[in-house]
């Protein structure tokens, strides 16, 4: 069985008007299936990317694979466990939370601004009651800040002090702090400008290789995906239209609706 | 230390004459009140003390019987107007302060959960706070301060009367603060920083103390300063109205309302005096915290 298993994935969102109001007006409920029957699976170690335009549902799935929204059919299951599972208790909960992390699409808005960089980073070590004692907490937070490229002296620092692509870095050394096992990414790179998008990348890429970190990887940029995924999804209105290998989908796209996307990413040609 | 001398706050509040001379008029009017025991020439709340027969002496004058001279003059009972405005100050002050922290802990907090949680709880706080914005606050606390009147036995009236104004203003003065507070959470609670948080399985509580409140206090000590300013008006109100601080142990709107007794009959110092005492204090932590408001909004910059 693979490491990552979403099956037959749904969220409804009630767009009703209230109770009253429908009586009055006899209009039916209106439902907005944001997310409709998604399957997929990844293996370990791989990265799997979603793509599609805004509004086909990416960031839902990235909010129910973290946990942070609960389906409304479907299951998501972690290493055998069902994440949305009523029955688990509160502790294996918790312990299955560590082993998902995610990175946040905006370097400005994942950071809390009056928190310094070292407590951020540490949040998750004492949530988990990961290590003991203040010294071995921070030891560890430097140990993480020079991993992802920065100086352990920055803990002390404020995340206004920092560039948004030093902020990206802040975000995946917090994520990194539970020693997950699957780390969401959503559009980590969106908010950066190109130069720096492809050092997050590589730096993704590097703890990848060196945790064997498995990736859900939400995007709507074609130059992102093809570079870092194994697999990509195509989502269209909520619907995974088609599934492929990066190096198929841009040589033989299946959708038309692919091929629209594939048509709409701009391209450079340096010839 | 440093960083507050190189800050732009610091250096806007240099270049600020209203600010400076507001912030100068309150910081001496506090010293005044913190340091009173030993500026003052009498102690006005000890009755032993008193001489009936200083009564009614105009400021630096000899009085008549006595030949004793007083600074600001004597009120009715003999008692040295400068000192008892020292001590009124400082009844005033403190009760200001406490009225604010109280109701700046009861707005906060209201405003963090009715933002946070929302739902129905969100609907409660925020028409409860409606009800109470209907009625002028200074109304309000004499609501409260009636039925805690009637509630205390008699004995204890005179010793809780300051705690019962304490309470009455600050239970009168939270909205601001939950109104301000709510908003700013449900900013803050759409950012993903707190998504992370949440990622981690911290629970609410957690959330809203260790997150978002640190985040959503800014605009709390405006208000706070604005406020304080208001509790010393109507601690004065009240006091003048007769429900406030009893006449042994006089606040600033005692006096006043000691005063206007004698104002027609020619003793005009027992009032203007306190009056112009509460003037400089209301008006200058109203400026300041105007001053504030305009410095700390991004906007106006």
């Amino acid at each position: 069985m693979s490491f990552v298993v979403a099956k037959n994935l749904t969220r409804n969102y009630d767009l009703s008007d209230p109770l009253i109001v429908r009586a009055l007006t006899m209009r039916p409920k209106r439902i907005l299936t944001a997310v409709d029957d998604v399957n997929f699976s990844i293996e370990k170690g791989t990265t799997y990317a979603l793509v599609g335009e805004s509004g086909s549902g990416k960031s839902t799935i990235a909010k129910m694979a973290v946990g942070l929204l609960k389906p409304s059919v479907g299951t998501l299951i972690v290493d055998g466990k069902n994440l949305n599972d009523p029955a688990l208790a509160r502790e294996d909960q918790l312990a299955l939370r560590r082993r998902i992390q995610m990175v946040f699409q905006s370097p400005y808005a994942s950071l809390n601004p009056r928190w310094r960089v070292g407590d951020i980073i540490a949040e998750p070590i004492k949530a988990f009651c990961l290590i003991d004692g203040i010294k071995a907490q921070s030891m560890r937070v430097s140990e993480l800040l020079e991993q992802v490229g920065l100086a352990p002296s920055d803990a002390t620092k404020y995340p206004h002090e920092f560039s948004g692509g030093q902020r990206q870095r802040i975000s995946i050394a917090r994520a990194l702090s539970s020693q997950p096992e699957v780390i969401v990414c959503d559009e980590p790179t969106s908010a950066l400008d190109v130069s720096v998008q492809a050092q997050v990348l590589n730096l993704l890429k590097a703890l990848q290789k060196e945790y064997a970190l498995t990736y859900l990887f939400i995007t709507h940029d074609l130059a992102v995906v093809s570079t870092m995924a194994n697999k990509i999804g195509v989502l269209n209105k909520g619907r995974l239209v088609e599934e492929q290998s990066p190096a198929g989908l841009f040589s033989r796209p299946q959708q038309d609706y692919t091929k629209m996307l594939l048509n709409a990413a701009p391209s450079i040609n340096f010839d | 230390m440093n960083r507050f001398l190189d800050s732009d706050f610091f250096h806007d509040f240099l270049r600020a004459p209203v600010a400076l001379i507001s912030f100068c008029v309150v910081l001496i009017l506090i010293l005044s009140a913190v340091f009173a025991q030993f500026i003052a020439p009498t102690n006005p709340f000890d009755p032993a003390s008193l001489e009936l027969m200083n009564g009614f002496t105009p400021p630096l004058e000899a009085n008549m019987f006595t030949g004793e001279v007083f600074l600001l003059g004597t009120d009715d009972q003999g008692r040295d107007l400068f000192s008892a405005i020292l001590y009124g100050l400082r009844i005033s002050l403190f009760v200001g302060l406490m009225a604010v922290t109280l109701a700046m802990v009861l707005g906060v907090m209201l405003g963090l959960i009715a933002g946070y949680v929302g739902g129905w709880l969100d609907n409660l706080i925020m028409r409860l706070a409606d009800i109470q914005m209907t009625f002028p606050s200074i109304l309000i606390a004499m609501l409260i301060f009636g039925v805690a009147r009637g509630l205390l036995p008699p004995e204890l009236r005179y010793e809780m009367a300051i705690t019962v104004l304490i309470i009455s203003i600050g239970l009168s003065e939270w909205v601001p603060f939950a109104r301000t507070v709510r908003g700013s959470t449900m900013v803050e609670k759409e950012k993903e920083y707190i998504a992370a948080a949440r990622l981690i399985g911290l629970n609410r509580w957690q959330i809203m103390i260790r997150h978002i409140l640190p985040n959503v206090l800014g605009p709390v000590l405006v208000i706070a300063t604005i406020t304080f300013a208001l509790a010393i008006i109507a601690e004065a109100t009240l006091s003048f109205l007769g429900v406030g601080a009893p006449r042994t142990e006089p606040s600033l709107g005692t006096l006043i309302r000691v005063g206007q007794d004698y104002l027609f009959s020619g003793e005009w110092w027992i009032l203007l005096f306190p009056a112009l005492t509460l003037l400089a204090l209301a008006l200058a932590v109203n400026l300041l915290g105007d001053w504030l408001r305009d410095t700390l909004n991004p906007r106006l910059k």
